[in-house]
């Protein structure tokens, strides 16, 4: 009788086979060996134990070698190499599904067929399950078209602007994550097949809301290909409102926007148009050297798109950042990728291949006839230009004018290299109140309307307008007496800011004379400079994440000691209180790999990742310890839930402090972030054990009323000034026993000065360019009404009221 | 150190340790690469296999060139665990078969070894160029070596010009799109990134440089 070898990574796996295909011989004795696992705890397979799983499994008929994928194929056949001629001669590897085949060798074997007859049989062990689902489904959603047999059917387009970018961008990043050749088509428009792992072919549907797209699929994964696919349309691509995605209905250009950043702006129109790239006239060095350069370039704008990515995640959430996958995924567009490796290899340099592929696909986007998908070439040039600005050294360009900036809308680089000294507003015909371009001018202190409508950047250039980002009035060529009334204003307003610019530099006490330190959220050395020139006292968070983020290795002690000093020197020796690392699945790094987790918020993220890593964190406590000797620093570890993490975390420094051999650091003071409920509650054990406890009031505000910020559909819940928050930061205020900062985006906003020094917090740290008005918001505070008022806030029944005892 | 003319067990040892030494420090930086397009495993198979290795050319010392390669063959083929347990594995096993029973190798015998080693590699992952694998990395270091040595460059130059070129080889699988492996089922996906193979595959000529000098 024929013998059977299971050859798997996992030891597991193979004996459940074994018992699978056992059931289906009723006793009949079959020889089945196992070689899987190099343990029965660890993947691997080893080409010795197939030597003696054969040699064991071989009674004198042969032996068939069944294996799952990979290394057990290329192991099984070294196994063969091993054996001696006449052994080797018996056996056969069969290419069969290892369960379904090992199924059906089991059988054959047992009814005592040949070795060459049980690898025949097993190889065509998948025939029954592939004709089942060739066979058309039992309830046909739509009327068979498929090409080869594979599953089809239908869906429509029900978002209100149709398959764009970003429903587009979610269709082509599943199609592409399985092992199937998925087709699209516009029954509607009678479109031809296109490849739906394509961006751009996707994109030439022109499918609109209300048109009925077809699917079809071949390949292994076909049928759950085209299921997933109906599942996501059906979710209407994870947009999760309409209100969410809409552009506003067109408007006149004057009238109202959204408001998108507070301030009054006036001044003379100027567009931003981006000066194209040139494309040199060069010639090929070679197609490979001319293909790496493409693969050079691509990459680095890649991390480019990557790092904006994780700002505007950062500063507006992952609903924001979303549409930067759709740039992504258009850089490595198959389509876009295989014109340019043809012209390349057709002996054109880098830079023009590049240039031609990506005009062709913008000129087949612009040819479109629907305004969204037009307004798509737009981000496929951009995309395009990026690359071509990295293939020829080009600058970026940003943009620069002085006056109100008309835009459809902002890049979050754009937005960010905004100098508010020469931009009085901006105007935008998209975006709303919480997109990247709004979130950025904001942090900029620069006023911003948005959600204009496209009629806004046909003002021409030069026209005065005058806009107030706090309403989101904006007036055209105003009239006299209108222009008065806003230049009014925005004197007033300056007046104000002056003032807070004026005593920016000043301590900040309330009015009854208790001191509140005003610092800074800084996330790079530009930050802090930033930081300083607004007059903050320290910077209360360093966020360090910027430099772990988008790299293929961990930053070296001295890399991270370097930029810590920086920052300490640009913000003129202050404290810095540095935050360590605080990532978690939803920003894997690639030198830290964890497991994929279903829900990565609570997950293996801040001070648990850290401890999951300890070099990692070793490194970086070195570093603190190391700048700490030279300028005073505090350092603070996030998402802390217990005591334990805590002591952990405080062991891992004295380490740090031991290895670097210098003794503590005379001002080092150790803090813990409250972000977790359960921290806050347990404030007074915390205390015992740190120096100072910092709530960090964003994911506090998420975790303790279970709303993720970013999701538009909880807009409102997750709200800072909701009683149950302030009641966990009064309380770990009144438990602590140490100081207690606030260093979330609720330390910024004017009226929080009063709950929070009202119910004890004696530190806030804001975004740099907030520090005047907080300080300023301080000042006004007189504690013998805040205090008890901030009491009477706990009682209120939700934010709302709250802010009226505030207003 | 001189510039060694005869490869014998000695120089095999010195290379193979610290080829392990290598993989050991770029064990965490082999496995994130493999995290973005693979198992997550790379580093930590090749570190476990070598630190075996290591372990078995610690007992009793072989007694030539070729039962040398074959212990660290034989030591990889059941220590690894992945997709690289067998490539390597046949690669030592090869080059010791190319060795004969000849005690120690000279240059060209020993660039000889290692071309059969390659051989084996393309034939046993059925591996062309271009293919993301670590024989993009090791083609072009063989060529290298051979082209060097052809030239009368001394062994010790010729394995530095080898490594280079394996590094040359190593940053071009960045931008391919992975036909092999377990890469291979990520299609386009895998173009961006680096080849895990062809990164390890580098070191090992790194450290064949460095035990040559």
């Amino acid at each position: 009788m024929v013998g059977l070898v299971v050859v798997s990574h996992s030891w597991a796996l193979a004996r459940a086979a074994v018992a699978l295909a056992s059931e289906m011989l009723h006793g009949r004795a079959v020889r089945i060996e196992i070689a899987a696992g190099l343990d029965e705890h660890t993947f691997g397979t080893d080409a010795t134990r197939i030597v003696t799983a054969v040699q064991d499994a071989d009674a004198g008929d042969g032996v068939v070698v069944l294996m799952d994928l990979g290394s057990a194929v290329l192991s099984a056949e070294l196994a063969l190499d091993l054996l001696d001629d006449g052994a080797r001669d018996r056996v056969v590897l069969c290419p069969a599904p290892l369960v379904e085949g090992l199924v059906v060798a089991a059988v054959a074997a047992a009814t005592g067929a040949s070795r060459d007859e049980v690898a025949a049989e097993a190889a065509g062990a998948l025939a029954g399950k592939q004709s089942h689902f060739a066979a058309p489904p039992p309830e046909p959603a739509a009327p068979a078209a498929g090409s080869a047999g594979g599953p089809t059917a239908a869906f429509t387009v029900t978002g209100p602007h149709g398959l764009h970018a970003r429903p587009a961008a979610r269709l082509v990043a599943q199609a592409r994550s399985h092992d199937a050749r998925l087709e699209l088509r516009n029954r509607t428009t009678g479109s031809p097949w296109v490849s739906a792992a394509s961006l751009s072919r996707v994109a030439t549907l022109g499918a609109l809301q209300g048109h009925e797209l077809e699917v079809r699929a071949t390949g292994a994964q076909a049928q759950e290909a085209v299921d997933h696919l109906l599942v996501l349309a059906a979710s209407g691509f994870g947009e999760h409102t309409q209100d969410a995605v809409a552009p506003p209905a067109p408007r006149r250009p004057a009238g109202a926007g959204v408001p998108a950043s507070p301030g009054i702006g006036v001044g003379p129109v100027w567009h931003d148009r981006g000066a194209p790239v040139v494309v040199p006239a060069e010639t090929s060095r070679g197609a490979e050297t001319e293909w790496r350069r493409i693969g050079d370039a691509v990459a680095a704008v890649r991390r480019a798109v990557q790092r904006v990515r994780a700002d505007t995640a950062r500063v507006a959430g992952d609903a924001e950042a979303d549409v930067f996958d759709a740039h992504l995924l258009l850089l490595d567009d198959p389509e876009l990728v295989g014109d340019v490796r043809a012209r390349v290899d057709g002996g054109e340099a880098a830079a023009p291949a590049w240039a031609a592929a990506v005009e062709r696909i913008a000129a087949e986007f612009a040819g479109l006839g629907d305004d969204y998908l037009q307004a798509r070439a737009a981000d496929v040039r951009a995309v395009g230009d990026q690359v071509l600005r990295a293939l020829t050294g080009a600058p970026a360009a940003a943009p620069d004018g002085e006056g109100v900036l008309v835009a459809e809308d902002l890049t979050p680089a754009d937005a960010a290299a905004l100098d508010p000294a020469r931009v009085a507003g901006v105007l935008l015909a998209y975006g709303s109140a919480t997109s990247h371009a709004a979130i950025l001018a904001r942090a900029r202190g620069i006023p911003a309307v948005a959600g204009l409508g496209a009629g806004i950047t046909a003002v021409p250039a030069g026209t005065v307008v005058a806009l107030d980002g706090a309403t989101g009035r904006v007036v055209v060529d105003p009239a006299p007496d209108e222009l008065a009334a806003f230049t009014a204003a925005a004197a007033e307003q300056g007046r104000r800011r002056g003032r807070a610019l004026e005593r920016a530099a000043s301590p900040a006490a309330t009015r009854d004379g208790v001191a509140v330190a005003v610092g800074a959220n800084v996330g790079s050395v530009r930050d802090a400079e930033q930081a300083a020139a607004a007059g903050a006292d320290l910077a209360g968070l360093v966020r360090t994440e910027f430099l772990f983020l988008d790299r293929s290795r961990a930053p070296e002690v001295d890399e991270q000691a370097d930029v810590y000093r920086r920052i300490a020197a640009a913000l003129g020796g202050r404290r810095i209180t540095l935050r360590t690392l605080d990532v978690g699945g939803d920003k894997p790094l690639r030198y830290a790999p964890g497991p994929a987790e279903a829900n990565p918020y609570l997950g293996v993220r801040g001070i648990r990742l850290s401890a999951a890593h300890p070099r990692l964190f070793a490194a970086q406590l070195r570093a603190v310890v190391r700048v700490a000797h030279e300028t005073p620093v505090s350092v603070m570890f996030p998402m802390v839930a217990t005591v334990a993490e805590l002591l952990r975390a405080r062991q891992a420094l004295a380490e740090a402090v031991r290895a670097e051999g210098r003794g503590e650091p005379a001002g080092l003071l150790v803090g813990v972030m409250v972000e977790v409920p359960a921290a806050a509650l347990k404030a007074a054990a915390f205390g015992r054990h740190a120096d100072f406890l910092s709530v960090g009031t964003n994911d506090l505000t998420q975790y303790a009323l279970a709303a993720e910020r970013g999701n538009p559909a909880l807009a409102g819940l997750a709200d800072p000034f909701d009683p149950g928050v302030l009641r966990l930061v009064g309380h770990a205020c009144r438990a602590a026993g140490v100081p207690v900062t606030v260093c979330g985006e609720l330390a910024a906003d004017e009226r929080a000065a009063a709950v929070l020094t009202g119910l004890g917090v004696r530190g806030l740290s804001v975004a740099p360019g907030a520090v005047p008005l907080v300080k300023e918001a301080v000042r006004a505070v007189d504690l013998a009404v805040a205090g008890p008022r901030a009491q009477a806030a706990l009682d209120a029944d939700d934010a709302d009221g709250v802010r009226a005892l505030f207003a | 150190m001189t510039d060694a003319d005869v490869v014998d067990t000695a120089v095999l040892t010195a290379w193979v340790r610290h080829f392990a030494r290598l993989v050991a420090e770029h064990a965490e930086e082999l496995t994130a690469l493999d995290a973005a397009i693979g198992d997550a495993d790379h580093g930590t198979n090749m570190d476990r296999g070598l630190t075996a290795v290591v372990a078995a050319l610690d007992g009793e010392p072989p007694a030539g060139a070729a039962a040398l390669l074959k212990r660290v063959g034989m030591t990889l083929v059941s220590t690894v665990g992945g997709a690289s347990g067998p490539l390597y594995g046949t690669a030592f096993l090869r080059m010791a078969t190319a060795a004969g029973d000849r005690p120690a190798l000279d240059p060209a015998g020993f660039a000889a070894a290692l071309r059969a080693g390659l051989d084996g590699v393309a034939a046993r992952g059925r591996a062309e160029p271009g293919d993301k694998t670590l024989c993009d990395a090791y083609a072009p270091a063989v060529d290298a070596l051979d082209e060097a040595l052809a030239a009368g460059r001394p062994l010790g130059e010729a394995l530095v010009a080898a490594h280079a070129a394996a590094e040359r080889g190593r940053d071009a699988t960045t931008p391919m799109t992975a036909r092999k492996g377990r890469a291979s089922y990520l299609g386009e996906r895998s173009a961006g990134h680096q080849d895990p193979g062809a990164t390890s595959l580098a070191l090992m000529f790194q450290a064949a440089a460095a035990a040559v000098r």
